[in-house]
């Protein structure tokens, strides 16, 4: 039963768990502060590109505007951290709940069309968000919230301090890894086998009896929670929040994530996101024109693996598995 | 007894596309299963009078009637859930899921302990049903392919399966053989034969030997209109129908 792209998913999984543990490890006995913030805020955009590659990938919308429901998580993390209570846990639930609520109002208005119409709306709806936020002098305005407290998060084996890098990109990778598996178990279920035919064929769905909206809307609630789960991890990590974070960069930038990773397998946008923000860095200490090439590598890779990486391994391993089926058939 | 029999039953159905009445009063029944068909030439009004009974157009008059259950203006999914389903003339199937997912997709739908949110292998209901419709149709070895890399023939065949996971009282089938093969017709013409001995099917249908070979009850249609109805030997005795259409397919 275990299909070439299934296989893919498991192998960037098994990949990305193994060098995060590595990192983690040797990053921790060197006292490695850089690469170990780098690999966070990699994850942290990883769960942003996820959440497009629900819509994108796997139910067939494309999202131009993201990035707003990031932004929200991380504005409201920065509040509630600053304003009432350091407490992760708070902070993370409270994002989780409000977001839920934003992306019910959201999908009323981003779902009253598809296609072209649906990517146009969702970008208009960050652009008037981004924008209010930018002018908002409470908000901080064009300066965004700077000084949120470093957090000290309670467990049961004692007090952690996020001031440690090493610390938070566990937890990170923890929250993370946590929406990754709750959207995985959603497409393990009918639920998840209906977002799938939206794609491939929404209209066919009324004459087997079901009605598109609800799947669609449950998808939508589902993607923006991600998306400011993510988000509300951004100023734990960086101590501020800016407007940047709404703005249509951060939103585009996910899509090329998506693609480059892998549309439509959730963790090929993560591996997207660690690679695209390494090599973004790495490249950024040779030429300050980092954009030129990562946009000549981005078009490389759509030109050779028009379904990203996790699709080069889906190939990989199909071809594979049709030598082994010959060489049965020879035995 | 006899009025109990209909199960389907149109009533004056009348659709104008701006100038041209393309279904013109039109009136018949179709009694309890078994194959009945709808022929004519090109241009009757067969496709039109097919999307009226399915519910794809209005009509601007008349009804239609489900287990005398009025479903003129139901949506699809309301006359999915009264009993009848439909086939698509241009195969209109999940292209990119796989055969197997195309049939539990369709088998959940009206399953109302079909819990949306556990595992799929948890609920059997689907995947027992879909692993029935891929014996009943012989889609087996095609199970884990997508539908999109079937042979036209095989896409057929799952595009009827798709319609029956449904379970419907009636299945309204438009040219379910367009394009198949010689070996494929017949094969499907088969396979058509043994749904009408578990439900009612209505075929709207261009070939006139499949029509005659396979249905109990036959209604004719020319320019908008029902010209003649019967059993196949009668439509086939009938003048007007030979000067209508057999005259000029059989010439």
């Amino acid at each position: 039963m275990h299909n070439p792209q299934s296989k893919a998913i498991r192998f960037i999984e098994l990949l990305l768990l193994i060098s995060a543990l590595i990192l983690f490890v040797i990053g921790t006995a060197l006292g490695d502060t850089f690469f170990l913030r780098l690999a966070t805020e990699s994850l942290i955009f990883g769960g942003l590109a996820m959440s497009v590659d629900l819509l994108l990938g796997i139910v067939g919308l494309l999202s131009l505007g993201q990035a707003l429901y990031f932004g929200f998580g991380a504005y409201l993390s920065a509040l509630i951290l600053k304003e009432i209570s350091p407490s992760f846990g708070l902070t993370i639930v409270m994002v989780a709940i409000a977001s839920i609520a934003l992306g019910w109002v959201a999908s009323f208005i981003a779902l009253r069309s598809k296609g072209v119409y649906f990517a146009l709306i969702t970008f208009g709806l960050a652009q008037v968000a981004a924008k209010v936020v930018y002018n908002t002098r409470s908000l901080g305005a064009s300066d965004g919230m700077i000084g949120v407290p470093i957090l000290r998060i309670w467990t049961p084996f004692g007090e952690l301090d996020a001031g440690q890098p090493g610390t938070f990109f566990v937890i990170t990778l923890i929250i993370i890894g946590v929406l990754y598996l709750v959207l995985k178990y959603f497409l393990s279920t009918p639920m998840g086998s209906m977002w799938h035919a939206i794609r491939s064929n929404e209209d066919r769905l009324a004459y087997v009896g079901y009605k598109s909206k609800g799947p669609k809307q449950f998808a939508f609630i589902l993607a923006v929670m991600v998306a400011a789960v993510s988000g509300a991890l951004y100023p734990m990590l960086r101590g501020f929040v800016s407007p940047e974070l709404m703005f249509f960069s951060v939103s585009g930038n996910a899509v090329v994530t998506v693609v480059l990773g892998g549309v439509g397998t959730l963790i090929g946008p993560i591996l997207g996101s660690v690679l695209l923000t390494s090599f973004k860095s790495i490249i950024a200490t040779w030429t300050s024109h980092h954009h030129i090439v990562i946009g000549l590598i981005f078009i490389v890779i759509v030109i050779s693996a028009p379904k990203g990486l996790a699709g080069l391994l889906t190939k990989y391993y199909g071809k594979q598995d049709s030598r082994k089926g010959g060489g049965d058939g020879n035995e | 007894m006899e009025m109990n029999d209909v199960i389907l039953r149109a009533v004056n159905l009348t659709k104008k596309f701006g100038g041209l009445v393309a279904v013109d009063g039109v009136s018949f029944e179709i009694t309890s299963l078994g194959v009945s068909s709808v022929i004519g030439p090109n241009g009757a009004g067969k496709s039109t009078l097919f999307n009226l009974l399915s519910g794809t157009f209005l009509p601007d008059s008349g009804l239609v009637l489900l287990d005398g259950l009025d479903v003129t203006r139901a949506n699809p999914e309301q006359r999915l859930a009264a009993g009848m389903a439909r086939s698509f003339q241009i195969t209109n199937l999940f292209f990119d899921l796989s055969v197997v997912d195309n049939l539990r997709i369709a088998s959940q739908a009206l399953e109302s302990n079909v819990n949306l949110f556990l595992p799929l292998n948890k609920s059997r209901i689907a995947i027992d049903r879909a692993d029935e419709l891929l014996d009943e149709f012989e889609l087996h070895e095609a199970r884990d392919r997508l539908a999109g890399a079937l042979s036209h023939g095989q896409q057929r065949r799952l595009e009827i399966a798709v319609t029956i996971a449904t379970r419907p009282k009636l299945l309204l089938l438009d040219e379910p053989t367009q394009g198949m093969s010689q070996a494929d017709t017949q094969e499907t013409a088969e396979l058509i034969k043994q749904l009408g001995s578990k439900i009612t099917v209505l075929l709207i249908e261009h070939d006139v030997d499949l029509v005659m070979n396979l249905s109990k009850a036959v209604i004719v249609m020319a320019q908008g209109r029902k010209l003649s109805e019967g059993s196949p030997a009668e439509v086939r005795a009938n003048p007007l129908v030979q000067a209508a259409y057999f005259g000029e397919e059989l010439a």
